[in-house]
């Protein structure tokens, strides 16, 4: 048990933090995003405990948190929202952005469907396409063309904002 | 394009190192192709460059997953010793493993194949949540508690206990109900509703409940006054609008919806103090100053809990310990359901017109009269199916 634990401690100080930035641009709530953490190692821990397999961890944390996210996404979509003023968003990044370059692309990667963000940010957390596949719950034979797609999507919506949304808009009414 | 050249999968495959061999060697010999791959990779970059961004993980973050994780490592393998205990507490969502939204789900499914809807909306689970007041909120307020928040959350709980001693109090508020509440509201709502109600504090009991929905349509009434022996419940199930007017018996000292309510909400902040684990910062509010408490979730397996709370806020006004914003979720013996409620106004009033406490008639409705009970639910029930009867009878 001791050993469990102390392996699930281990985890947490090698991948916790990324586990917490990949909630918090996911979500983009600060309690959501500890939530996040917190569920993904705790269930972590139990895994071990299982003796379940752990050669990859790394991807089946994302999995879980990316899992995780939804659920807390879905839950959140029920509740009347709380005036702008008392929602505390994660903040954002302390970097350097005189011309919003980054704001315009956070922005961007917001307006897309939750799939499409969803693959862009493991992605860009390094994860392969079949870790990528368990985590989205896709084919893994999809994950290319979903990731092109999703790449192409945020792109335009790069450029483009609100021309963007008008398309999605008339491609798909309704939706979102 | 040429025929032969790469498609955007297979471009964006060769960005991310996964692509086959007969992709790379195309790519290693055609210029427009590595054009395309240098433009997608400089995309991938600006996009790792904005999703990658340093956040840190919060220090009490970290303090409460290591803290978290060695509470674990005292428990015994899978039977979750060690960790929070007592039928009631606040528990993370789904980490147990127990708590799937997928068997929440197939659990709603279930309660719709048994017809399950009851219809006096939101009722079963205030009534429900009485007996959580009664039996299980005794148990847990020896637990210790932050003091800041807890102070806080007492002298709202305080409030809420203290009955305006006179006059009529017209609240109005928006309410998102789902899981069991929802599922027990007679109407085809989509779960948000504007609420309307008035309470008469000369008279005990007397009240009239009425919910509307985005269109300001009214999708259920109750007005029920115990002096007058009288209750109505006015709601439309497939368009039809239907209206139960029923005597109600004498000596009825069963409690009210309105009692219930405050009951349900003086409960879960009653929970909240319990948690022990509360976040209270200070906000400034469009009408001064506030508290918002949120209670984070903490660790513990599901061993068949009364109730559980898996999230839960509050937002309490600084000058009177007002409650202007509530919302949980959790279950109620393994029954999920969600409240979220926003106080619009609140006011009290010496007097009022007279159809303050009225259901008005919608057109077209089917009037049912009959004695009733305590329950409006079993009198909607009884009742229609007398209706029935006599009608068949008569055929």
């Amino acid at each position: 048990m001791e050993r469990n634990s102390e392996a699930a401690r281990e985890l947490f100080h090698e991948h916790g933090a990324a586990v917490y930035r990949f909630a918090a641009v996911l979500v983009r709530h600060h309690q959501d995003a500890e939530d996040v953490v917190q569920e993904t190692f705790l269930k972590l821990l139990r895994h071990l405990e299982m003796g379940r397999d752990t050669s990859n961890v790394r991807g089946w944390l994302f999995t879980v948190a990316a899992h995780a996210a939804r659920d807390r996404q879905r839950r959140r979509r029920r509740w009347l929202p709380w005036r702008p003023a008392h929602d505390r968003q994660v903040a954002p990044a302390a970097l350097p952005d005189e011309d919003g370059r980054l704001k315009s692309a956070r922005d961007a990667l917001h307006r897309l469907p939750e799939r499409d963000r969803l693959l862009l940010i493991l992605r860009a957390q390094g994860l392969s396409y079949r870790d990528i596949a368990a985590a989205a719950a896709i084919n893994p034979a999809s994950v290319g063309r979903l990731l092109a797609r999703a790449v192409d999507r945020w792109a335009a919506a790069r450029k483009d904002g609100h021309a963007y949304d008008l398309l999605e808009r008339q491609s798909h009414p309704g939706a979102r | 394009m040429h025929m032969t050249c790469l498609n955007d999968s297979h471009i964006q495959a060769l960005v991310d190192g996964e692509a086959d061999g007969a992709a790379r060697a195309h790519a290693a010999g055609c210029a427009r192709c590595q054009a395309r791959v240098r433009e997608r990779q400089q995309l991938m970059l600006a996009l790792a460059e904005s999703v990658n961004v340093p956040a840190l993980m919060p220090a009490p973050l970290t303090n409460r997953v290591e803290a978290i994780l060695r509470v674990n490592e005292d428990a015994q393998p899978g039977a979750g010793a060690g960790r929070a205990t007592g039928a009631t507490r606040l528990r993370s969502g789904h980490s147990d493993g127990l708590a799937d939204p997928a068997a929440s789900g197939a659990w709603r499914q279930a309660g719709h194949a048994q017809g399950r809807r009851w219809v006096y909306g939101g009722v079963g689970v205030a009534a429900a949540t009485l007996i959580a007041v009664l039996v299980v909120i005794p148990a847990t307020r020896k637990r210790d508690a932050t003091l800041s928040a807890a102070e806080i959350l007492a002298k709202s709980a305080s409030r809420l206990s203290l009955a305006v001693t006179g006059g009529v109090e017209l609240l109005e508020y928006e309410l998102v109900l789902s899981g069991v509440p929802r599922e027990m509201m007679p109407d085809g709502a989509d779960g948000t509703y504007h609420v309307k109600q008035a309470i008469d504090h000369t008279v005990r009991g007397r009240f009239r409940f009425a919910s509307y929905g985005p269109d300001g349509a009214m999708l259920t009434s109750i007005a029920e006054d115990p002096q007058a022996r009288r209750r109505v419940f006015a709601f439309t199930v497939d368009g039809q609008p239907y209206r139960f007017d029923v005597s109600l018996p004498a000596h009825d000292s069963g409690m009210s919806l309105p009692e219930m309510q405050r009951l349900h909400m003086e409960a879960s902040i009653a929970m909240m103090q319990a948690s022990g684990n509360q976040m209270v910062e200070t906000i400034d509010g469009p009408h001064g100053k506030q508290y918002r408490i949120d209670v984070p979730r903490i660790s513990g397996p599901g061993t068949s809990p009364v109730w559980d709370l898996t999230e839960a806020r509050v937002l309490i006004d600084a000058d009177d310990y007002r409650v202007t914003e509530f919302a949980v979720s959790g279950s109620f013996l393994k029954q999920s359901y969600s409240l979220s409620y926003k106080l619009i106004s609140d006011s009290v009033l010496g007097s009022v017109p007279a159809d303050t406490f009225g259901v008005p008639a919608q057109p077209g409705e089917i009037v049912i009269a009959g004695e009733g009970s305590a329950m409006p639910g079993h009198d909607v029930v009884v009742l229609s199916l007398r209706e029935l009867t006599k009608l068949k009878q008569a055929r």
